[in-house]
């Protein structure tokens, strides 16, 4: 078998549909810088898309439409990198982003409606655009923890402010952006000196990263037996940055 | 509704014009929704899913190239794929995919005229025909129900592997089929 053949094969189940979640992350993450791979996973597309004509139409429940255009308008208020907004429009942009976290992590988990949820904002805003900071705060004391994101290199840090290692609990860094599917995605579960390995954000996009929200839940040791987050969490804040910045509580 | 129509809607959509979207939505959802319904079979976790390949569709209607695909297979295409992505993150119960087989509705008269009109639908239908029993049987599953490599295993008793082979003869008999 060629390797033509083989990247033949492997467009063709994409498309069928019949790998596993990491085959499929690895196919939708390689196709972007891969031409012939794309070109392939399309040609797969049109040959089986009749296939798709025997299925059934079903109506959505009617209140779908409305619960997307919630989503829409909360996605469109938020910033773009590169434009400069109001302090006030941002962070009613982020607020709205934040309740988006709240509310969608409680469709698939209860015990995540309490998840922290922070956004990577510019340190200045401005045509500088990395590196990104969140902030995890703890209660209404000092920050827990720090992110920042190099979206150029797509490295990160984290950094415990506050926070301190649990006995018998982990603490888990979690991703959640529409492109992901509508759960938060493990970024990975902190070491016991509470780092990352700084490469963990490797396989996203920096435009993903710079509209994805964050969230830092308590896990059992290992991280959520779930998939999802589980356990409880810390509550998210924000601090806006620039001359005259105070902290927001989101 | 027209393939030219929802294009336009499509192209509008890039303008962020939200009544486009309404409407785009209305001559759409009902065969989106039905395709994540068939993969998931759970209406909750359809509903989570719909909204984020609208989403999806909000934020990349850019992206739309009508010379690669139709409007309408561009967005199934984005459900499709965001409904298999979210069955093999949270896989079933394995007792929910026993039967499916059973379950899952038979092909609908109405589409399948629809699509028997449509010349590229007519060959593909003419190919799968000459497949063996077996294997038509898992394009179908995998392609309309999202059944995994290791779903396919299970249910036809053989073991992985063998499976691949199956599916990339199959495929391989479906393009040389397609081309001839």
């Amino acid at each position: 078998m060629t390797d033509h053949d083989d990247i033949d094969m492997l467009a063709a189940e994409f498309v069928l549909g019949t790998l596993g979640a990491d085959e499929r992350a690895e196919i939708q993450r390689r196709r972007r810088a891969d031409p012939e791979l794309d070109g392939r996973i399309l040609e797969w597309e049109r040959r089986l898309a009749p296939l798709g004509d025997d299925i059934a139409a079903v109506a959505p429940g009617p209140d779908l439409l409305a619960r997307i255009e919630r989503r829409i308008e909360a996605l469109d208020a938020t910033p773009v990198t590169g434009e400069r907004e109001g302090k006030v429009s941002q962070l009613d942009a982020m607020r709205r982003r934040l309740r988006f976290w709240r509310w969608s992590t409680g469709l698939a988990s209860a015990a995540a409606l309490v998840l922290a949820a922070v956004l990577i904002v510019p340190v200045e805003p401005g045509p500088s655009e990395s590196p990104f900071v969140a902030v995890f705060q703890q209660d209404d004391q000092q920050p827990a923890f720090m992110l920042s994101v190099d979206l150029d290199s797509r490295r990160l840090n984290v950094r415990p402010v506050t926070a301190e290692p649990l006995p018998d609990r982990a603490y888990q860094l979690w991703i959640k952006d529409a492109s992901l599917g509508p759960n938060p995605r493990s970024v990975g579960v902190l070491n016991d000196d509470l780092s990352l390995p700084a490469d963990a954000l490797s396989d996203f996009d920096p435009e993903l990263l710079k509209r994805a929200t964050f969230g830092i839940s308590i896990e059992p040791p290992g991280g959520s037996p779930t998939g999802q987050p589980s356990g409880p969490a810390i509550h998210g804040y924000l601090y806006p940055t620039g001359q005259d910045a105070s902290a927001q509580r989101l | 509704m027209s393939s030219d129509r929802l294009q336009d809607l499509l192209q509008r959509v890039t303008r962020r014009d939200r009544q486009a979207f309404a409407e785009l939505y209305d001559a759409t959802s009902a065969k989106l929704y039905g395709t994540v319904l068939r993969i998931l079979k759970e209406r909750g976790r359809t509903d989570d899913v719909v909204q984020e390949v609208y989403v999806t569709i909000w934020q990349k209607a850019g992206q739309f190239d009508d010379g690669r695909a139709s409007a309408i297979a561009w967005m199934a295409s984005i459900a499709r794929h965001a409904a298999i992505d979210e069955l093999r993150r949270r896989p079933r119960a394995p007792h929910e995919s026993d039967d499916v087989l059973d379950q899952t509705p038979s092909d609908a008269p109405g589409a399948r005229e629809h699509a028997e009109r449509d010349e590229n639908a007519r060959r593909l239908h003419a190919c799968l025909a000459e497949l063996e029993g077996n294997r038509r049987d898992m394009v179908r599953l995998a392609y309309l129900d999202g059944w995994s490599r290791a779903d396919l295993a299970a249910h036809f008793e053989q073991p992985v592997n063998t499976v691949k082979t199956w599916l990339h003869r199959a495929l391989k008999q479906l393009k040389g089929c397609l081309a001839s």
